[in-house]
């Protein structure tokens, strides 16, 4: 058994499983300490990621099912440092509430999950690990009880969810039926030879399942109304780590099951990505409600990330540059999402009138929601701006050159719903007094991600030394 | 020093945010002081610099993202640093303008210093993915300024503003992501890639990058037909915003126009140089029709710009088709000169105008009438940099406009003919301008007013005697200018 490669997995499981009885038994101000022992296993389990940096030569374990390799090991960092500056922000969020001892437990299950599949080498492991993350998210929505908003948001991720990662599975099935083998890499050396139109249909069938993580038209319609109904730091946790590790699973599927661009997947990719970002940007622009607009603005930028993912077979850079852009949208998304728990807390609303003098009343959460925003509209000097030059140079060097000029657009596009909460931050001259919820761990997650978003955008070779070993996949 | 230069206002910015709300005085002294210590650093920069130079110098360059070939490369030759000078000089005035001002001064200052970074670290960029950064640093800020501090649009103005020119820096930047993919190795270093000249042997590749940078340059310039977002912004921009945004930021578009795109593109600059020299004829005479036809002074100011910076394309396009290395160098000196003056009279132009709408109230120019008898100082101000402005021999927009007049003879009469027919109409609009408001009887329902104060004074008068200066002693700027048009002028078209 070769225990020693998934300690950071066994650090999470092992404290989610350890927490289950603390959280039931513990009262009063007892109640923080799940999140705090989530915390430090976050930490914990950053740090033995972290170290597996160095093993640059990809070797599988658990007879072939799972991979030890640079591409694994970057994601799930990101993952892992999602799963982290959630906890904070929730235990700040959740005090007083009946959540704040049972919601860390979820968030360790949900990014275990997710960790596992970035390295799920096997058709079962993967629905395995898609399922638990899964699973944990629903119970992180659900965590607002008696809310009518909350409950409806709880069964339309559930029923969505559930049908989704069924047919998924169905689909994966046929994978197994053509080649006879559940291993990734078995099946892309047996599956050029099957029959194209049955593996067009596994492909499709399969992508259903990621692309309802990563929100894909026309796979994203719950993400909108799963947002809203969830509270803010949650919203910011299923923006973030659901997609990061359906990315990763995506890629890893892609690259190793359908090799040489098998079944057209990445034309297919590509038109996707064209959809999703024109109707994430189009609609964004209507929104009112800050947690509705991030909801279509993340579907827009998952529609950025598909362009690169389109061209990930044929451009070495492209992982980096998907890989990069995660940890900058980790940053800067969460960085808002922060903002936002703070406004929801303090007023009860979060509609983007709720903004009007923010910036007089509150000036830090204000630049740092402000700076997140415009850093996901791309603009230098932060994360979000070197990220997209990534995006882009990969997408013209792949020769999608009229893909890269329709992001272009849509960029363009997006920047007016970016640029719109801040003229109602600072315009205005403030007519009332805007209470923000306070509390260290708002204080330490809006310093985490504005130091992130600021970082990646001014000085962003320390990060690229980390980002570019997500080449190394295990082939 | 260079990196003193650009990073000086950034500095003075971030000590501008420790200050205590509560003392605006001391924030206001503090942002001047940074200013004017920009404006010395520049100067050392002026007088230490050699114009027989071949090369760039304070020249620096540090790795910033090696793996993609970006780095930080800042260095000025002759076409930049006039233009650090003049963003150095603007940004000072403005402060000394401003000085008085007590409400939300932290912010003010703040985005002005910031704003003034961006400007400055743009020019001197020697690195393309360095450049968009300091493009955008530059223009960011400015949204702010017009929605915070602007009149009544000043929503409308300021996120046209932005969705405007964001538009047109995305356009420009997949042209610098072209160049960038068409080297190897692939590089952002402006130098390489003028000594490469990657794209030269594909027109579709090079025409589509030179559509990106026209759009992108074209907005900030701005050309016909992408011009639509400046009348607002102007008017709409409180007086500093105005100053900055019609004295520099408009330049910025200038510069990319001579000192990126036409080195880069030279061929598909010449092969595309008659349409480039028909949208500049175009933007000459739609600017001074459409400012004939205002009555509001400040937008009228604003649609002045539009022709004069029709002279930039028309001289970019002049530089790109013309066969002689001497017709282009005088028509790029001429446009480099008419950016350089066109900051210093337009940026004089949009400060009377605050001052005189900030003391009355009121923009209408028929509501000024006999502005003689009242307020001779600003009269005389007005009369100087309306003179100058119409291109009076003696003033810098002299110099400027015969060089490209003369440059554009030798390649197009019928071009030229149309540049006299703007110089025509523009002539009539000053004139009117003076008539209206300096000269006559003040009309029965003409707003009190007090002539300018010492504080405003020092803000204005600086820029006219500049222009006189340049005017009569052009070879104060010449010989700078020509070390960066020289090395311009002998490319391969």
């Amino acid at each position: 058994m070769e225990l020693w490669a998934i300690i950071p997995e066994l650090i999470l499981a092992g404290l989610a499983l350890a927490l289950v009885p603390v959280a039931g038994w513990a009262r009063g101000r007892w109640q923080a300490v799940p999140g705090i022992v989530a915390a430090f296993g976050f930490l914990a389990a950053i740090v033995m990621t972290a170290r597996m940096l160095s093993w640059t030569t990809p070797f599988p374990i658990f007879e072939g099912t799972y991979a030890i390799d640079g591409f694994s090991t970057v994601f799930k960092l990101i993952l892992e440092l999602g799963g982290l500056v959630t906890v904070l922000v929730a235990h700040s969020y959740f005090r007083g509430h009946s959540a704040l001892a049972h919601a860390p437990i979820a968030i360790l299950l949900s990014t275990l999950g997710g960790i596992g599949l970035t390295s799920a080498l096997d058709l079962g492991m993967i629905v395995l690990f898609l399922q638990l993350l899964s699973l944990a998210s629903y119970l992180l929505v659900a965590l607002v009880r008696g809310d009518k908003l909350g409950n409806e948001a709880t069964m339309k991720y559930f029923i969505y969810a559930a049908t989704a990662l069924a047919i998924m599975a169905y689909g994966l099935t046929f994978l197994y039926g053509l080649t006879g083998s559940l291993e990734l890499r078995t099946i892309g050396a047996a599956l050029p030879a099957a029959d194209p139109v049955w593996i067009f249909v596994a492909f499709a069938l399969f992508l259903i399942g990621y692309a309802f993580e990563i929100t894909v038209v026309p796979f994203h319609f719950w993400a909108p109304d799963v947002y809203a109904g969830a509270t803010a730091p949650i919203a910011g946790y299923l923006s973030v780590v659901p997609k990061v590790a359906a990315f990763a699973g995506l890629l890893r599927i892609l690259l190793l099951a359908l090799p040489g661009g098998l079944a057209n997947w990445p034309t297919i990719i590509a038109i996707l990505a064209v959809a999703t970002m024109f109707l994430g940007n189009l609609a964004a622009l209507r929104q009112t409600r800050l947690k509705r607009l991030l909801a279509y603005s993340s579907i827009a930028q998952a529609g950025y990330l598909l362009m690169a993912v389109a061209v990930a077979d044929r451009v070495p850079a492209a992982l980096g540059a998907i890989a990069y852009y995660l940890t900058a949208y980790l940053f800067m998304n969460l960085g808002a999402f922060v903002v936002i728990a703070q406004i929801e807390r303090g007023t009860g609303t979060d509609h983007i009138a709720s903004l009007r003098g923010l910036g007089r009343t509150a000036p830090w959460p204000a630049a740092v929601l402000v700076l997140s925003l415009l850093s996901l509209a791309g603009i230098p000097p932060l994360a979000g701006f070197i990220g997209k030059i990534f995006l882009l140079s990969a997408t013209i060097e792949g020769g999608l050159l009229w893909l890269a000029i329709i992001g272009i657009i849509n960029m363009t596009v997006a920047l007016y719903y970016y640029i719109a909460p801040a003229a109602q931050i600072y315009f205005p001259a403030p007519d009332r007094q805007l209470h923000l919820a306070r509390g260290f761990g708002y204080q330490l997650s809006l310093a985490l991600t504005l130091l992130g978003t600021l970082f990646l955008g001014i000085l962003p070779a320390p990060i690229m030394t980390i980002t570019r070993h997500v080449g190394e996949l295990l082939r | 020093m260079l990196n003193l230069a650009i990073f000086l206002p950034l500095l003075t910015a971030l000590i501008v945010l420790t200050l205590p709300s509560s003392k605006p005085a001391l924030i206001r002294w503090t942002a001047l002081a940074g200013a004017a210590a920009t404006l010395i650093v520049s100067t050392i920069l002026w007088l230490g610099f050699d114009p027989a130079g071949v090369a760039m110098q304070w020249r620096t360059t540090v790795e910033w993202v090696p793996s993609i070939g970006a780095s930080y490369d800042v260095g000025v030759g002759g076409l930049s640093l006039p233009l650090i000078t003049l963003t150095a000089l603007l940004l000072t005035l403005v402060m000394i303008h401003v000085l008085p001002m007590r409400e939300r001064v932290k912010g003010h200052a703040f985005l002005f210093l910031l704003m003034a970074t961006g400007l400055i670290g743009l020019f001197a960029a020697r690195d393309l993915l360095l450049f968009y950064l300091f493009f955008e640093i530059g223009l960011v800020p400015m949204y702010f300024i017009i929605g915070i501090w602007g009149h009544e649009e000043r929503r409308y103005a300021a996120i046209k503003f932005f969705l405007y020119t964001r538009a047109g820096s995305l356009a420009m930047l997949l042209s610098f992501l072209g160049l960038y993919l068409a080297m190897t190795p692939h590089t952002f270093s402006l130098d390489a890639i003028i000594v490469a000249q990657p794209l030269a042997g594909k027109p579709v590749a090079a025409g589509l990058a030179l559509l990106g940078m026209l759009i992108g340059f074209g907005v900030k310039l701005p050309t016909f037909p992408l011009h639509n977002w400046l009348p607002d912004a102007h008017v709409e921009a409180p007086t500093e915003g105005s100053v900055m945004l019609a004295g520099i930021q408009l330049k910025m578009g200038a510069y990319g126009l001579i000192a990126v795109m036409l080195p880069t593109l030279p061929q598909a600059a010449r092969t595309y140089g008659w349409w480039m020299l028909a949208l500049g004829v175009v933007s000459l005479i739609y600017g001074a029709l459409a400012a004939l036809a205002q009555r509001d002074f400040k937008r009228l100011v604003a649609y002045t710009s539009v022709n004069h910076m029709g002279y930039i394309l028309i001289a970019v396009a002049v530089a790109a088709l013309a066969a002689e290395s001497s017709v282009r160098q005088l028509a790029l000196n001429g446009a480099l000169l008419q950016a350089i003056s066109h900051g210093l009279l337009t940026g004089g132009m949009f400060f009377l105008a605050g001052i005189l709408q900030s003391k009355t109230g009121t923009r209408e120019m028929a509501r000024f009438g006999g502005l003689m008898s009242k307020a001779p100082l600003s009269s005389a101000l007005l009369g100087v940099l309306a003179f100058a402005s119409l291109g009076l021999p003696g003033f810098s927009g002299f110099v400027a406009e015969f060089q490209v007049v003369g440059a554009t003879l030798s390649i197009s009469v019928w071009a030229a003919v149309f540049i006299v027919l703007g110089l025509v109409i523009t002539t009539g609009l000053y004139l009117r301008i003076l008539v209206s408001m300096v000269m006559g009887e003040p009309p029965a329902d003409s707003p009190k007013l007090s002539d300018l104060s010492g504080l405003e004074l020092t803000a204005v008068a600086p820029l006219a005697v500049l222009s006189l200066v340049i005017g009569v002693l052009p070879f104060v700027i010449l010989p700078i200018i020509e070390n960066g048009t020289r090395l311009l002028a002998e490319l391969r078209f």
